[in-house]
């Protein structure tokens, strides 16, 4: 019996260490970075790259980068947000473009005030305008996720297609280009999951428009964009060019594989197409198609996440510091996060770098970050609202029915009352 | 094994019409279930981009996955924390639980059955309730990013003390009684008599405990801050959300990180078919 005892005592000992080790670390000073991201391979090496570069300037800051799924990132932002516990926050975290206006506008005071601290006119406009509110911009933009169409060369023209045909086009004409590339080549023109609206968000983007109203009200119910935008979706997905797919992997898998011969999306599928080596030289890139309403341009967008610095933090002024050295001056880093990461940022004076510039053999040569720079520039720019993913199920569920040939204006009222609900 | 020798009894006729029909659903039900780890192992020693298309054949990326893996998470860092919460956990969450439910059931009390009903109650909370209040006591006793506070809040387990309480229903009370007027302490009947005689109770509790705290998400993605307290769920989950994600490691690492349940469940199984038949018969 006492023998037992004694192990339980010796556990709880063990325990009580282990628990006393943590504040000690939690007390070491205030020169401590801690970062809150997620994505391994993108948004967390290139944080590490960040703090190496830093670390040369200012070798007394430590930094602890803390890779979470993104999801998670968000659960555990708004958990210690909700509770006012402050202890556990970062000092800096990502947040993902669309949810940026959420927590900026849930939580004003929790986040620095950074409109005096960079200079804004040096980052891509439609990026500063999503992290600004109440007149106050609060974060450092980063990556863009600036759109384009991505083709398959050889067989457009093999449909006798050329580049120009894909140049400044409406997604109506893209949708005419498919069919006449399918019934010539039997290759589908692209692949789309109709369960997932991420297109219909680049289709309104490029139309400078949302999911909500400037009153930041749901706005989808009596919205031409929106009416078109949902209209278009469907005729492309309906289109028998159109390779239907399940999920991420299976999309992804139809340019691989070679059945779809384009994909349009955000710069960060690039690493994805050319993950297929076999098809080197037989690509290019295209601007995005438009809506065919007046003003839509031919950029949008569709991801894309900024970094935020907290109020709490113990180290604000060097957590500043420290994102303005690097993501507002450092040109040499966005070159380095370009080739080693694919990621390209909003940060304009680093797009005439020589990363830029390459000529991409895969693309044939063409250079295509110069390309998708001169795209983002052209982004219009939108609130996103607090709500873009509530609204962007309320879409989702709507869609079945205006597939099925249903009216888009009486699916557009259900999606609208959904949303409404939702969001109450 | 009645079982065996019925199935031998019926198979030595003809099989019947019957037989070959529910064997027909078994195995097809069997593929259901079989094929995602099927689809694992095969994912695993592929690259992600032959993931994504389907390929279903083992691939020769195995290696090469292993070593992706070996640079994006700290593995035995992941798995000596993820262990150390399991058995510390699991420990005290039967030493916990199989004490309130032997007092339950063992000793007489005019409130005992509404404490225990309360008790029960308690279940029907959601955690996404209690979440929030739960991490501002850890907040006020600097417990955050500790593996206590990823512990203690499950050590007094309901479901396991109303299983506990359930098993103790068939253990005999005539045995503690015998301990008693052989002059065994209340503790001394507990850990020398009721302990031992139900095994195979512990067995499959344990089973049960050991997987829902290798398993625990929500709640440790909550209080753990830093790296260095990163449990296996968590780093599986950081590598799912990514502008490409990389299908091959991500299979790997989850046959990693389930390869243990599935030890310990294989090595216990008899014990915890007997536990949940019931035991102390």
């Amino acid at each position: 019996m006492k023998k037992f005892l004694f192990v339980v005592l010796a556990l709880m000992l063990t325990l009580s260490v282990f628990a006393a080790g943590d504040k000690e670390a939690a007390a070491a000073g205030p020169q401590k970075i801690t970062i809150w991201a997620w994505d391994p391979n993108f948004n967390i090496a290139i944080m590490e790259e960040a703090k190496a570069r830093y670390q040369a300037i200012n070798p007394d800051v430590q930094f602890e980068i803390v890779d979470m799924a993104k999801a998670d990132v968000e659960q555990k932002l708004l958990i210690n947000l909700s509770s006012g516990v402050t202890d556990g926050l970062p000092d800096i975290v990502l947040i993902e473009d669309y949810n940026a206006e959420k927590y900026l506008s849930s939580y004003p005071d929790s986040f620095a005030d950074l409109s005096s601290s960079f200079d804004y006119s040096q980052f891509a406009p439609y990026k500063v305008k999503l992290m600004t509110v109440g007149g106050k911009t609060y974060g450092v933009p980063f990556d863009t996720g600036v759109a384009g169409t991505y083709y398959r060369k050889d067989i457009l023209e093999a449909a006798g297609f050329r580049a120009s045909d894909m140049e400044n086009i409406t997604w109506d004409r893209f949708i005419e280009i498919g069919e006449a590339v399918f019934a010539k080549t039997g290759v589908s023109m692209c692949a789309f999951d109709p369960t997932d609206g991420g297109l219909v968000r680049v289709m309104l983007h490029s139309a400078g428009s949302w999911y909500f109203d400037k009153n930041g009200k749901p706005f989808l119910a009596g919205n031409p964009v929106m009416e078109a935008a949902v209209a278009t979706y469907a005729k492309l997905i309906n289109s028998p060019g159109t390779m239907k797919t399940s999920g991420w992997a299976e999309w992804v898998g139809a340019i691989n594989s070679g059945k779809a011969a384009t994909i349009s999306t955000g710069v960060w599928i690039t690493g994805s197409v050319k993950a297929e080596a076999t098809q080197s030289g037989k690509w290019a890139l295209a601007p995005i198609p438009r809506l065919n309403v007046p003003g839509a341009v031919n950029a949008s967008n569709l991801g894309g996440s900024s970094w935020y610095v907290l109020n709490s933090s113990k180290a604000k002024a060097t957590a500043i510091d420290f994102l303005k050295q690097i993501y507002a001056k450092d040109n040499d880093f966005y070159q380095k996060i370009l080739v080693d990461r694919g990621a390209v940022g909003s940060f304009l004076p680093s797009q005439g770098g020589s990363a830029y510039m390459v000529a991409d053999p895969f693309f044939g040569g063409q250079k295509v970050f110069q390309n998708f720079s001169a795209y983002m520039q052209k982004i219009p720019s939108v609130e996103f609202g607090s709500y873009t993913y509530e609204a962007d199920s309320a879409i989702a569920s709507v869609l079945p029915s205006i597939y099925a040939g249903g009216s888009v204006a009486d699916a557009l009222k259900a999606a609208q009352a959904q949303l409404e609900n939702a969001i109450k | 094994m009645p079982h065996e020798q019925l199935l031998l009894r019926r198979l030595r006729g003809r099989p019947s019409a019957g037989l070959v029909f529910s064997y027909v659903f078994i195995i097809i039900v069997a593929a259901f279930c079989l094929f995602p780890f099927l689809w694992m192992v095969i994912g695993a020693t592929n690259v992600s981009k032959d993931v994504s298309m389907g390929k279903l054949s083992l691939g020769m990326a195995l290696f090469d996955n292993f070593a992706n893996l070996n640079k994006l998470v700290n593995l035995p860092l992941v798995f000596r924390n993820t262990a150390f919460v399991t058995l510390v956990g699991t420990f005290f969450t039967l030493l916990v639980a199989s004490m309130a439910g032997y007092g339950f059931e063992m000793y007489r009390n005019r409130h005992r059955e509404r404490l225990y009903a309360f008790l029960l109650l308690t279940m029907m909370i959601p955690f996404a309730a209690v979440m929030i209040p739960l991490f501002r006591i850890f907040a006020k006793v600097q417990l955050l990013n500790s593996f206590i506070a990823v512990i203690l809040p499950s050590v007094a387990s309901v479901i396991v003390i109303f299983y506990f309480r359930q098993s103790t229903k068939s253990f005999s009370r005539e045995l503690v009684e015998a301990a008693r007027i052989d002059g065994l302490s209340e503790l001394q009947a507990f850990f020398y008599i009721y302990v031992p005689s139900m095994k195979s109770t512990y067995a499959a509790a344990a089973i049960i405990v050991f997987m829902s705290y290798w398993n625990s998400f929500l709640w440790p993605l909550i209080v753990l801050q830093t790296n260095d307290k990163k449990l296996l769920t968590l780093a599986i989950s950081s590598l799912s959300s990514s502008y490409t994600p990389d299908f091959g490691v991500i299979m790997l690492f989850i046959i990693l990180a389930t390869s243990p349940t599935l030890v310990i469940f294989f090595a216990m199984q008899r014990q915890f078919v007997a536990g949940m038949l019931g035991a102390g018969k």
